[in-house]
């Protein structure tokens, strides 16, 4: 059966208690390896990761009553673009987004396998499953695929609001399947530009407004700094009213130093 | 009639399954549930029993369920079989769309919730779900109403108006006689509240009903529409009898009898 | 005639019915009663102990009230042996909805996954319906406080009040009467042991009796659950005036 979900019955499942604490010691391996990371050789199952995936770019800013999620729009094969409109985001729910990168076709089989998981929750349910619910099933998900004989190799980002408190949260989630709630993440080399920028200028009351100004300054700095073209952004923003995709200016020259 | 009704669904040298026909008798045990097609929507419309003092109102297990945004389903018969069935219902309906990124179409919902139920009248160690279904909605880019209706057996047929359960006989023969083609939104739910009433005489508190239209999600109508709608229709067949009245006159009164006013 | 329908396992009966099922219910109207109420700031579950003796031990041998998850408690009426069974199910469920999800199971479909159990038993494997029905209170942030009521046949619904076991039709009609709409959760502590006094046997009640438990609030917003000691019940008893005689030093001081 195509679903996981958490209905099985025996002790069994309890085996999951034992997963978890290896995945523990997973995520402490993962701080000191990332794919080129100098020195380390990945003895991952996928050695050819640390071609292309950090070459995506996916932004994540949370801010006071709102999350922006940012992904590039380059679908690449190594160094070869293969479309310059590429969605890399999915809907979960009314509330909640997830922005992928990662081996190809592993994305969005990973991803829509979730969508599917978080619309039957909603079916069966008759309610929506938090942001928080829904990154831990994902972590859940991918600590499982990890230790199968096939991993899924797909990082994450996701946002949403919180139906019932409608605080926004924002969630990091990497292939490894560690999972860190923060306040702005960024996967792939948009981390090694924009991370300080955010540092400097992110604080967890900024408005909408500000909070693409924000994202604009990250984008800036990506195209000044960054060697590869990634065609661009695409922006979607979750209020507690819903889903939005917000028309981004991506045609802004921006010269190098 | 020596234990061929014991065994779990066997034919009886007759040619019965015996369990399959005592699980129609558990529908039949059920509240009603209709259905009607309009020209451009689908109506349903079911029976709710009215809650008692100490019921919390907030939990109320509802006749009609969603399977999917665009499908839904009223069910008669046992509540905890629906329930389960349901659930089948709608893992297929995400498992569909996983695998061939479309929502399925009704008919094919239809299909699969009757082949569970066909499983059930001929697995060993089971017994039949007692439970008819009426499955709702439209297909994706189409904007023709789909009606279905399920039954104990695994048998499934299309319908324009059906319904099911606590003398669905009566309201069955009710739309044959009332249903039109083409009917609009308005028409539609009046018809399906009209042939609710035959059977329950207890008025709005305790009827709810459902309506999907095309690309839109299900809208579950308004206590006080449904009372609104109740009393038109009350003051119309009021008038209706108050014509028969004075237009018959007293000379045939043999008419007057006749159980119409109600 | 009803012979043929009614031994082994869980078929319909000509009238469409189901009676192992029936029978189950039946099995249950005798076990001791268990009641709950709904108050707006808690739950109260209150259930006679039918097997009393000054050698059981009061505080490990529960056998009625049980705990099933941090936001949830439950009363058992019927087969205790298949209680357990159930109780357990329960526990791993919520469990492994807490692990799945790190949030605790909403009451609903903890109730939900019990009762799909249960209605599981009454249709395949040649087997017996489990001969318990449950009252459960618990807490979550969808709907606050909660009570249900679930049976043999897998059906559950909300209540405000709801009772289970011997006698439950005339402590149904008791709840009926006195119940007051958003009454607090000492209110409903007192209504419980007034119902259980008029349903049980005996007009005088002691701790060895009754079980009793709540699901509330604390100060700080915490949900807590907790089953009574026998000195707790004892007070409560004495507050209002059901304690036995020996015992009863200021009696009729309601509150």
């Amino acid at each position: 059966m195509a679903f996981s979900e958490d209905s099985g019955c025996g002790y069994q499942n309890f085996n999951f208690f034992l997963a978890e604490k290896k995945s523990a010691k997973a995520v402490a391996d993962s701080a000191c390896s990332w794919p080129g990371a100098p020195g380390v050789k990945l003895t991952a199952r996928r050695s050819s990761l640390d071609h292309y995936f950090p070459s995506e770019v996916l932004l994540g800013i949370a801010g006071k009553d709102f999350v922006i999620l940012a992904a590039s729009k380059a679908a690449m094969r190594g160094p070869t673009v293969l479309k310059a409109e590429d969605d890399k985001t999915r809907q979960l729910n009314k509330n909640t987004v997830m922005a992928f990168s990662g081996e190809s076709g592993d994305t969005v089989q990973f991803a829509e396998y979730i969508q599917a998981n978080a619309a039957l929750y909603s079916m069966r349910n008759d309610t929506e499953l938090s942001p928080a619910a829904v990154a831990n099933f994902v972590r859940g998900e991918l600590a499982r695929s990890l230790r199968s004989r096939s991993p899924y190799t797909v990082n994450l980002l996701l946002g949403g609001i919180d139906p019932v408190s409608e605080k926004p949260h924002l969630y990091w989630i990497d292939y490894l399947a560690s999972l860190a709630p923060l306040p702005y993440a960024a996967h792939g080399y948009a981390q090694y530009y924009c991370l300080s920028i955010l540092d400097k200028h992110h604080n967890p009351n900024i408005s909408l407004e500000e909070g693409l100004k924000l994202l604009g300054l990250c984008t800036d700095e990506l195209k000044r700094r960054l060697p590869i073209d990634y065609k661009g952004v695409l922006v979607k923003v979750i209020t507690k009213d819903g889903v939005q995709e917000i028309p981004f200016d991506n045609d802004k020259i921006v010269r190098s130093a | 009639m020596s234990g061929y009704d014991r065994a779990l669904s066997v034919f009886s040298p007759d040619g019965h399954v015996f369990q399959v026909e005592y699980a129609m008798e558990a529908v039949k045990r059920g509240t009603c549930a209709v259905g009607v097609k309009g020209k451009d929507i689908v109506v349903l419309g079911c029976e709710k029993r009215s809650a008692l003092k100490l019921q919390d109102t907030r939990i109320t297990p509802s006749k009609i369920a969603l399977v999917d945004d665009h499908a839904c389903l009223a069910f008669a018969g046992l509540n905890a079989d629906a329930r389960i069935l349901i659930d089948k219902a709608r893992l297929e309906a995400q498992s569909h769309r996983l695998t061939v990124e479309d929502p399925s179409s009704i008919e094919y919902i239809t299909k699969y919730i009757a082949s569970v139920q066909q499983r059930y009248t001929q697995s060993g160690g089971v017994r039949p779900f007692g439970i008819s279904t009426l499955v709702v909605g439209f297909d994706k880019n189409d904007s023709t109403p789909r009606l279905y209706q399920t039954e104990p057996s695994g048998i499934y047929s299309a319908w324009k108006a059906n319904a099911i359960g606590r003398s669905s006989k009566t309201v069955r023969e009710f739309l044959e006689r009332n249903h039109q083609d083409d009917m609009d939104r308005e028409q539609t739910i009046q018809l399906t509240i009209k042939s609710l009433l035959e059977v329950v005489q207890t008025g709005a508190k305790n009827i709810e009903v459902a309506i999907m239209a095309p690309g839109k999600s299900l809208e579950m109508l308004p206590d006080d529409q449904i009372e609104s709608y109740v009393k038109s229709i009350e003051t119309e067949k009021q008038e209706e009898a108050a014509k028969k009245k004075t237009r018959t006159g007293t000379a045939t009164a043999a008419i007057l009898t006749r159980p119409g006013g109600e | 005639m009803s012979r043929r329908y009614d031994s082994r396992t869980t078929i319909f009966s000509p009238e469409g019915r189901l009676y192992q099922v029936e029978y189950a219910l039946e099995a249950i109207s005798h076990a001791g009663t268990a009641l709950g109420i709904l108050a707006k700031d808690g739950i109260v579950l209150a259930a006679e102990r039918k097997v009393t003796s000054k050698l059981l031990e009061q505080d490990t041998s529960a056998e009625k009230l049980y705990t099933i998850n941090d936001n949830m408690i439950c009363a058992v009426a019927g087969m205790n042996a298949d209680a357990n069974i159930l109780i357990n199910y329960a526990r791993q469920n919520a469990q492994r909805y807490l692990l799945t999800y790190n949030e605790d199971i909403p009451c609903e479909q903890l109730v939900r996954r019990l009762c799909d159990l249960k209605q599981g038993y009454t249709q395949h494997g040649g087997l017996r319906p489990f001969g318990v029905s449950f009252i459960y209170a618990g807490y979550d942030h969808l709907r606050q406080f909660q009570l249900y009521q679930s049976n043999p046949s897998g059906n559950y619904g909300g209540w405000k009040a709801t009772s289970v076991g011997a006698n439950n039709a005339s402590a149904q009609s008791l709840l009926k009467q006195d119940y007051k709409e958003d009454c607090d959760l000492k209110e409903a502590c007192a209504m419980a042991v007034k119902v259980l006094s008029k349903t049980m046997d005996s007009t005088k009640l002691s701790s060895e009796k009754i079980e009793f438990a709540t699901v509330g609030k604390t100060k700080d917003g915490k949900i807590y659950h907790h089953l009574w000691t026998a000195d707790e019940i004892d007070n409560l008893l004495r507050e209002q005036g059901l304690a036995k005689v020996d015992d009863e030093p200021e009696a009729g001081d309601i509150k």
